[in-house]
């Protein structure tokens, strides 16, 4: 009988994935993922888009706020100056795609060492403010270079084109962002289990522990943030190609509160976690309406009106529940029905 | 100097109520360590309030007042015992991140409760215009600024002499001595709300007074970060002060160097402020070495 998960050698503590299973069920995943743009029509195919891009902008997140216990409020600061990157390199001066993507990823990041900054110095509440106040000078100083961005007029979006092959349809810019993310998904996965995530984690744990352990805090934070700021200004393009347009109104600062709240659902500190919380947040809208719209059409007519309005109370309402009842998130529970499974009938 | 003089007294009508409202900011972090990010959206929904009284029930301005006051006190004690209570104990990220979660649902609140639309909170008084020598000014806005005035002595004296005052910087300071020498840290807490929601709320009023209500005043909250940085996250007196500062400079910039500077005056003023001295002007400071 299985009694129990023992780790033996330090190499079982940093693997990938800790059983065979877990692999199949992932390739499986990714095989359903491939097929799905043949399978769903073009409004679920918006969906599956909206929920890739936003796990790669949430992993970049989960670097920060997740692994190095950094609090950021203005994560949105990153994702516009990524999109907004991408968009004068690529449809202002004629780039390609990929130099665009590449900048998107290095002016965030480039952004974040001078919002890194401050961080040096700050902890919590107040690195929370700090990072709000950014995303607040960043629209600024966007609306106020019109000479780069056209200013409140925004820039149109092209969907690229890569070595002859035209991401142009639904279904292959689905594929480009599906690329994105798991390729973003093995990237966090490796810095958690490589040296660099380990300090991190341990610098969210105890900070002070952690110097005294060696660790440079300075060095070690300033690349949370700039890792991070780059995963986040890829998703920025993306989701810039996604809308077709970049402007300033087109990245509302609801943004960060929705990447903390997939956190937070999903549980913080977890890829995993960021995947799960992604999928509930992003459709949970949707299914709120479809539930309500069963018992009364009326309240579907709110929905439709009040879109806006009630996206973000269900993220408030998600968040304080989440924080008051199950705060390790859909990932604590997931780790509860596991053991519950495994142990059954004995309760440890 | 004209212009310079009338940028000053419209920056400290609009800095009062900033004060106002960081310091329903520093009330709330002074007795419970953590910094309420509803305080611009419970100050819009006082301000909501007093409106719907003055074209419901009564224009009169002391009815409104008083009216105002009541529902802020009531809207206070409610998040206070409903969601933050059960929060108690539970580590601060944890509860700063449910008073955004609350933020959210106050502020598209107003669209379902009110509407999208600005309206003008009319009480017969504050819109009329006071000439001192070559500057106009609004009685709105000289009724902020004394108001504010008048509030920073009262709370000075609140927290100086009186026993519930004195129990609260108890808390403050340590907050199991303060369990231990018989202080309720629950009803503390209800009425650091309580308090922070009325004086955040009288800010919110005014400005409907003096401007317009709309469902972007929430964006009050966020113009107040500023000045209780400035003035230290724990001074309630400081805050009011920074209030004072942060409305000049930010008009002041508005005036000289463009609108656009106007809006994020405030905001590169946090991050010179933090790097230079995180705790604030009149904060406390908290030594950590590593």
């Amino acid at each position: 009988m299985r009694t129990g998960d023992f780790k033996q050698t330090y190499g079982e503590l940093v693997t990938l994935v800790d059983s065979p299973p877990v692999w199949l069920w992932s390739a499986v995943l990714v095989a359903g993922l491939i097929a799905a743009p043949f399978v769903l029509n073009s409004y679920a195919l918006s969906f599956l888009m909206i929920i890739l891009i936003t796990v790669v902008g949430t992993l970049g997140l989960n670097i920060l706020t997740g692994y190095t216990g950094l609090i950021s409020l203005g994560h949105v600061g990153f994702l516009v100056t990524g999109a907004y990157a991408y968009a004068v390199l690529v449809s202002k001066y004629q780039m390609h795609p990929l130099v665009g993507f590449l900048g998107a990823g290095v002016v965030p990041a480039l952004a974040s060492l001078i919002v890194g900054a401050p961080s040096l110095r700050l902890k919590g509440l107040y690195l929370a403010i700090t990072t709000l106040a950014f995303s607040f000078i960043i629209n600024t100083v966007i609306l106020e270079a019109r000479w780069l961005t056209n200013g409140a007029r925004g820039i149109s979006v092209q969907r690229p084109e890569i070595f002859g092959f035209s991401f142009d349809s639904d279904a292959a810019f689905t594929y480009l962002c599906l690329g994105f993310a798991v390729l973003t998904l093995f990237a966090t996965l490796n810095i958690r289990r490589s040296r660099a995530g380990r300090a991190f984690v341990a610098i969210r744990d105890n900070d002070t522990a952690a110097r005294v352990m060696g660790i440079n805090l300075h060095a070690y934070k300033l690349f949370a943030f700039v890792t991070s700021a780059f995963i986040t200004g890829l998703a920025g393009a993306l989701y810039g190609i996604y809308l077709s347009f970049v402007s300033v109104e087109g990245f509302p600062f609801l943004l960060s509160i929705e990447a903390l709240a997939i956190l937070i659902v999903g549980g913080l500190g977890s890829a995993l976690g960021a995947v799960l919380g992604t999928i509930l947040i992003v459709l949970l809208p949707e299914a709120t309406r479809f539930v309500f719209s069963l018992f009364s059409a009326q309240i579907d007519a709110v929905f439709t009106t009040g879109a806006q309005e009630l996206k973000s109370m269900l993220y408030g309402l998600v968040i304080i529940l989440f924080l008051r009842f199950q705060p390790r998130g859909l990932v604590g529970a997931w780790h509860d029905i596991r053991r519950m499974w495994v142990n059954w009938p004995l309760r440890y | 100097m004209q212009y310079f003089m009338q940028l000053l007294i419209s920056g400290l009508a609009i800095g009062a109520i900033y004060g106002l409202i960081a310091m329903g900011f520093a009330v709330i972090y002074k007795s419970t360590g953590l910094v309420n990010f509803a305080q611009g959206e419970m100050t819009m929904i006082t301000a909501y309030i007093a409106w719907t009284i003055s074209t419901t029930v009564s224009g009169n301005v002391v009815v409104v007042a008083l009216g105002a006051i009541l529902a802020a006190v009531v809207l206070g004690l409610i998040i206070e015992r409903v969601v933050m209570r059960p929060m108690l104990g539970e580590p601060v990220f944890a509860t700063v991140m449910v008073t955004i979660g609350l933020a959210v649902i106050l502020r598209s609140s107003i669209n379902f409760i009110w509407d999208a639309y600005p309206h003008g909170l009319d009480v017969g008084f504050g819109r009329s215009i006071v000439r001192v020598g070559p500057i106009g000014v609004r009685t709105g806005q000289i009724a902020v600024i004394v108001t504010l005035l008048v509030l920073l002595a009262a709370i000075w004296a609140f927290f100086r002499y009186s026993k519930i005052g004195v129990a609260m910087r108890a808390v403050a300071a340590d907050d199991r001595t303060a369990l231990l020498m018989g202080i309720s840290a629950t009803r503390v807490h209800a009425l650091a709300w309580a308090a922070s929601s009325v004086i955040a709320g009288i800010g919110g009023v005014f400005f409907a007074l003096s401007y317009d209500l709309s469902p972007a005043m929430f964006q009050l909250g966020l113009k107040a970060f500023p000045a209780t940085i400035l003035g230290g996250l724990d001074a309630v007196l400081g805050s009011g002060v920074g209030g004072l500062l942060i409305g000049i400079t930010e008009n002041l910039a508005g005036g000289y160097l463009g609108s656009g500077m106007k809006e994020v005056a405030g905001f590169a003023m946090i991050i010179v402020v933090l790097m230079i001295r995180p705790f604030g002007i009149f904060g406390e400071r908290d030594i950590e070495r590593v």
